[in-house]
């Protein structure tokens, strides 16, 4: 074998390849304009971090200077904004329900009068919990408050007993908890929204670019030449035609990665280099899979089913919202089919945690060997490719 | 009555078609079939419990014991490690054994005898939000707890009254409404079954029209003349076609699947189907008109699977609506998912009225007619390209 033929054959073969890929709007559509939206829209989206000003109905019943100071001290909170100040329940329940707001705080009648003669009023507040992000965001807040009540009535009786000195902070609160939420102090939401989103989008391109270009291949009855281009062998053919793909997806990934972590100014502890060698491999993987799957099936349509379902399933089954441990333990076991659950490991590790790579190595060599996985189906792509079967 | 009959003949044929073609029913019938049931499970434990977590308690204290303790009882709490010092704690951080290290320094216990405020630090592993949320919960429960206990231990010779006030003033009370466990099923669930209709219309329908591009020679959807003269009847005709299906999937993907995985149900279920209804129209109408994007069979895949997420977060149900830039909102408001996820949660979830959800309802028959108003004209369109070009033919 004369592999200097080879590499000829190769570099023949990927200008084939730019040329169909130049030539059709459907690849212009799928490698530029959809990752480009995509990656734009998710971006604007979410800049913010965290929602801020969620609107939240007041219904105070009691109606003293001590109310309403609470409702100011609502008000403050940078997530939280009283759209709505009435004295009758049923109207914020309905605004509730109508999804205007997504909380109600409630100040039962004669709350100051109670409060100070130890009647214990209550102080209740409601989350829509069908809007899950708004409503725990939501319940911080309103939480923190209702012990902020709790805390000032205390600290005036203190007070007026007379104890107050350096001991006071400890009377109200005996033990203080101290959070270090490591990697992401801000507790953006959106930093696990973008990192894994973008890259996700990018993969599902990458799978669906590879199964449509090898099914259009058999549609338009090119395959035998692409084959003989190829020193009529399936590694060459398969190489130079998925390797020109793969550079236009690494330059989109580049672009993804520089989004994050340079316009978005997402948090990257480990240096560039390790989420570049991800982005690398995930885009390669991307592939195989996609090839593994066209040469277990012929059928066009399978395959690209496939694809899309496996894609599809990944934005839920990676955990990246929900954690994977939580989930039934075949979910947990299926979420190792999935090559984004590695993709995302790996940037827990390395970008928000910017620990050793030598703790995802398990991560990225999965990505490789999902990109290795069309070496074994190589005999019926072959025959495929030769045969010129197209199945719709 | 030649409008009825040419309806009639374009629906027998579209239903022919769909019922032929294996690739079309796994959308219609397998994805909607399946998927509802894939996504409920995957979700079905609802909630992060039993989050494994180390201990580094240096203060070697009854009292520091006392805490670790509360903190395991707690339903989302489980310590599997107790180490001598931080840095073994944090190795078992890196290598995903624990998600959470509790650290309770040494002189805790006796700065709680001394009467000053002792500290606890938490250090949360932030790969998921939702195992955070759970630890810091449980921590704050339990130090608020204990704090009480310390504070009554101080106040001596009171009653329970008084330690009751001195201790907590003021109740705070909190329910969840709609969603009383705070699941992530009964969350998402709502809005995946709603996008699950509309795609799989859109995917189905594109990859009839694009199989019946590649038939024929001059691309066109559908066959010319004959009964397929008007654009209106053509759009009726398919319409009825596939409405039918979507009746049976529909009842399926909006009743049972819901019952199935004891998800909230409080809506009228004649309310319920009423506000369906335009929104299986509006989604019917939709995927006919956006079918003419579909040139090829397999182009649907490309540009339609990834529009589903985009679509659920712009409908305000995993984001919410008021942090969604105006412009996005806008651009929501041209599916019938956004209405359809908007009313459908907040009849199904929230017990709405369907006089609640007006704007909804309404917005998704105005939908409905622009979609049937735009598919009529796409066809009109098409059928008058093909007309200019056989006259140039001739």
């Amino acid at each position: 074998m004369d592999w200097r033929a080879d590499i000829r054959a190769i570099g023949s073969l990927m200008k084939r390849e730019m040329g169909i890929l130049a030539g059709d709007r459907m690849y212009w559509f799928m490698m530029l304009v959809a990752p480009v939206f995509c990656f734009l829209f998710f971006m604007d989206l979410l800049d913010e971090g965290l929602p801020s000003r969620l609107p939240v109905a007041v219904v105070d019943r009691d109606n003293t200077t001590t109310s309403r100071s609470l409702v100011r001290s609502l008000n403050s909170f940078a997530q939280v904004e009283v759209a709505m100040r009435t004295a009758d329940f049923r109207e914020a329940r309905e605004a509730l329900q109508k999804g205007e707001v997504y909380g109600i705080f409630y100040i039962p009648p004669h709350f100051r009068r109670d409060a100070s003669t130890g009647e214990e009023p209550t102080l209740s507040f409601y989350t829509n919990d069908t809007y899950f992000l708004a409503a725990s965001l939501l319940y911080k807040d309103m939480r923190l408050l209702g012990s902020l009540a709790s805390g000032s009535v205390r600290q005036t009786l203190l007070l007026a007993k007379g104890e107050g000195g350096p001991t006071l902070t400890a009377k109200l609160m005996p033990i203080a908890l101290d959070t270090h939420p490591l990697g992401n102090p801000w507790l953006s939401y959106s930093i696990y929204l973008a990192n894994f989103l973008l890259p996700a989008f990018l993969c599902m391109f990458v799978m669906l670019t590879t199964a449509y270009s090898f099914i259009q291949e058999l549609k338009r009855r090119t395959a035998g030449g692409w084959l003989s281009e190829g020193n009529g062998s399936v590694i060459v053919a398969l190489t130079g035609k998925y390797l020109a793909q793969g550079l236009v997806f690494v330059v989109m990934g580049t672009l993804c990665l520089s989004l994050l972590y340079g316009y978005g100014r997402f948090p990257m502890n480990s240096g560039f280099f390790p989420m570049f060698l991800a982005m690398v491999l995930m885009v390669a993987a991307s592939q195989g899979f996609a090839l593994f799957v066209s040469g277990l099936v012929s059928r066009g349509r399978i395959v690209l089913s496939a694809c899309a379902l496996w894609c599809v399933l990944s934005f839920s089954i990676c955990g990246f919202t929900y954690p994977v441990r939580s989930m039934p333990w075949l979910a947990e076991w299926a979420s190792n089919l999935f090559l984004m659950r590695h993709y995302f490991l790996i940037y827990i590790d390395q970008a928000l945690n910017g620990i050793g790579m030598a703790y995802s190595w398990q991560n990225y060599a999965a990505l490789l060997v999902f990109a290795l996985l069309p070496l074994m189906v190589l005999r019926r792509l072959r025959k495929n490719l030769e045969g010129n079967r197209y199945l719709p | 009555m030649r409008f009825l009959e040419d309806i009639y003949f374009v629906f027998r044929r579209e239903f022919y078609l769909v019922f032929r073609d294996h690739g079309v029913l796994t959308f219609f019938v397998l994805l909607t079939l399946v998927y509802p049931l894939l996504y409920a499970y995957i979700y079905s434990n609802e909630i992060a419990e039993e989050v494994p977590v180390a201990v580094v308690d240096e203060s070697h204290s009854a009292l520091g014991r006392e805490f670790v303790r509360n903190w395991d009882a707690t339903a989302s709490v489980r310590v599997v490690a107790r180490c001598g010092e931080m840095e073994e704690a944090k190795e078992l951080m890196r290598k995903k054994e624990v998600y959470g290290v509790l650290w309770i320094p040494g002189e805790f216990s006796r700065q709680v005898a001394r009467g000053e405020q002792a500290h606890v630090s938490l250090y949360c592993d932030m790969g998921a939000l939702l195992n955070y949320k759970a630890l810091l919960a449980a921590a704050t429960d339990v130090s608020l707890q204990m704090g009480k206990e310390i504070q009554a231990e101080g106040l001596e010779y009171a009653t329970d009254i008084t330690e009751a006030i001195a201790t907590q003033p003021v109740k705070v009370r909190d329910v969840k409404m709609f969603n009383p466990q705070g699941g992530y099923t009964s969350f998402l669930i709502p809005a995946v079954l709603i996008l699950v209709i509309q795609q799989s219309l859109l995917l189905g329908v594109g990859m009839v029209a694009g199989t019946e591009r590649d038939r024929r020679r001059n691309g066109r959807s559908s066959p010319a003349g004959g009964h397929f003269a008007f654009p209106l009847r053509v759009v009726l005709g398919k319409a009825c076609a596939y409405l039918p299906v979507y009746f049976v999937m529909g009842y399926w993907v909006f009743f049972i699947v819901p019952r199935i995985f004891n998800m909230t149900q409080v809506g009228g279920r004649a309310e319920l189907m009423l506000f369906l209804f335009p929104f299986l129209l509006a989604s019917v109408f939709l995927a006919i008109a956006v079918s003419f994007l579909s040139r090829e069979r397999e182009v649907p895949f490309l540009i339609f699977v990834f529009t589903s997420v985009p679509l659920m977060f712009i409908s305000g149900i995993s984001w919410p609506k008021s942090a969604i830039p105006g412009y996005l909102l806008w651009l929501g408001k041209l599916f019938p998912s956004t209405f359809g996820i908007d009313g459908f949660v907040k009849i199904n979830n929230a017990g709405a009225t369907l006089s609640e959800v007006l704007p909804e309802y309404a917005g998704l028959w105005i939908l409905a007619a622009v979609y049937l108003c735009l598919a009529c004209f796409l066809y009109y369109r098409e059928m008058r390209m093909t007309k200019i070009e056989k006259k140039r033919v001739k």
